[in-house]
């Protein structure tokens, strides 16, 4: 098994997780109460989605460290106070514009910062622009893969403060997706899961792929 | 006996019960902290889109018996779990346009009395936002309004045999839509008046 997802449990984690569309892109579904069961070790990938209480977290920020440690990759994506339990982040959170669309010729400003990155063979720019919720201060040496309107990070790929690797968003796909909302929320989706699945999952085998994930517990 | 409001979601506070919460009306409650004697205590139970739906499952015997003894639920969201025996799984608007977000009051009710519902259909100008889509109505439900041309079930209010009823919101919490915060708020304060049983 090979991706990891925490599954909090709220009406768009499980629209998302769980609904054909992209439940075989997870194989183990822990929720945050049965971390401390499951071997992170196990797993090439581990990702947080959109709006995990982060008090459900902080006790696990410890074993978090130590997963990326022993070279694990973790995915976070936005609105979910990823400070409190993950290390090296420094993020400023940045007031939302949800209207801005409604303005002819408006541009929110996203812009992909490292067009030669394999994820945007993936992705375009409007795949990625839906709202803006804040932007990180990355640390020496990470790759800034897209930036807001004033050329701040908001996805990133960290492989220098842990031995191991982070992919952190401000983006909140998961959120928008699982409420049946904002296409350009599943387009990203469509293009980030199947990326996550063949460019990070590295430690998969020719194991048959389940069309469902396993709840633990 | 106060209105147990679950709170599901971190760092975000909710200010449209915030009086009702000083007031004492409203026990706000962490989700992760909810106990048996949370249940107990109320009078009825409010649940926002942010509700953790497989934890909340654990609490099925308390919800039940709450209701068994009269109590209320006001629910908002989709429903992915079945969380009480008779409830079915959240249907989505298959590639909705903007005719399918009309709304139709069908039965006057009291959380809604005397609001023109077509005035929650759009927020600055768009629709969508009260909702796309509909939880099913349990058998013996009375749909309060109507989703689209068909009228979809988007509110509705299920008197339970024993005693106890559901109002489902199959959308972010009613309270959110339109661009009246005054109906925002008189909304939200019928919400807590309804569960806890001081109106219809």
């Amino acid at each position: 098994m090979s991706v990891l997802a925490i599954h909090p449990g709220a009406f768009y984690h499980i629209e998302s997780f769980e609904a054909p569309r992209y439940a075989s892109h997870f194989d183990l579904l822990v929720r945050p109460e049965e971390l401390h069961n499951a071997r992170l070790e196990d797993f090439a990938v581990v990702l947080i989605p959109c709006r995990t209480p982060a008090d459900r977290m902080v006790e696990h920020a410890a074993r978090l460290s130590a997963y990326l440690d022993q070279g694990g990759t973790l995915i976070v994506t936005g609105e979910n106070d990823f400070e409190l339990y993950l290390p090296g982040i420094k993020f400023t959170p940045q007031e939302t514009d949800w209207w801005w669309w409604r303005t002819p010729g408006a541009d929110l400003g996203v812009r992909i910062a490292a067009p030669q990155h394999p994820l945007f063979n993936r992705l375009a720019q409007r795949d990625l622009t839906w709202h803006l919720h804040g932007w990180f201060d990355v640390p020496d040496g990470a790759e800034v893969l897209a930036v807001n309107e004033s050329g701040k990070p908001i996805l990133y790929i960290d492989e220098v403060t842990t031995k191991g690797r982070m992919v952190l968003t401000s983006l909140d796909p998961f959120y928008h997706h699982g409420s049946h909302f904002m296409p350009a929320t599943t387009r990203f989706l469509d293009g980030f899961l199947p990326w996550m699945r063949e460019e990070l999952d590295v430690r998969q085998t020719a194991r048959p792929r389940r069309s469902r994930p396993t709840m633990a517990g | 006996m106060n209105v147990l409001y679950v709170h599901s979601h971190y760092g975000m506070t909710e200010p449209l019960v915030g009086e009702a919460v000083a007031a004492g009306k409203v026990r706000l409650v962490r989700e992760r902290e909810l106990s048996a004697r949370h249940f107990a205590e109320a009078a009825g139970l409010i649940t926002t889109i942010h509700l953790d739906q497989i934890g909340f499952l654990r609490h099925a015997a308390c919800v039940q018996a709450l209701l068994d003894r009269g109590g209320r639920w006001v629910f908002n969201g989709h429903m992915l779990r079945a969380l009480v025996p008779g409830l079915g799984a959240y249907v989505p608007l298959a590639k909705p346009r903007r005719a399918d977000y009309a709304l139709t009051r069908l039965v006057e009710h009291p959380v809604f009395a005397g609001i023109d519902q077509r005035t929650l259909e759009e927020n600055r100008g768009v629709a969508g936002f009260y909702g796309r889509g509909h939880n099913p109505l349990p058998p013996d439900a009375t749909a309060i309004n109507g989703l689209g041309p068909g009228l979809l079930p988007i509110d509705w209010d299920w008197a339970l045999p024993g005693g106890g009823r559901i109002l489902s919101h199959a959308g972010n919490e009613f309270w959110g839509s339109g661009d009246d915060d005054a109906t925002k708020q008189l909304l939200a304060d019928r919400a807590v008046a309804w569960a806890s049983k001081e109106i219809g």
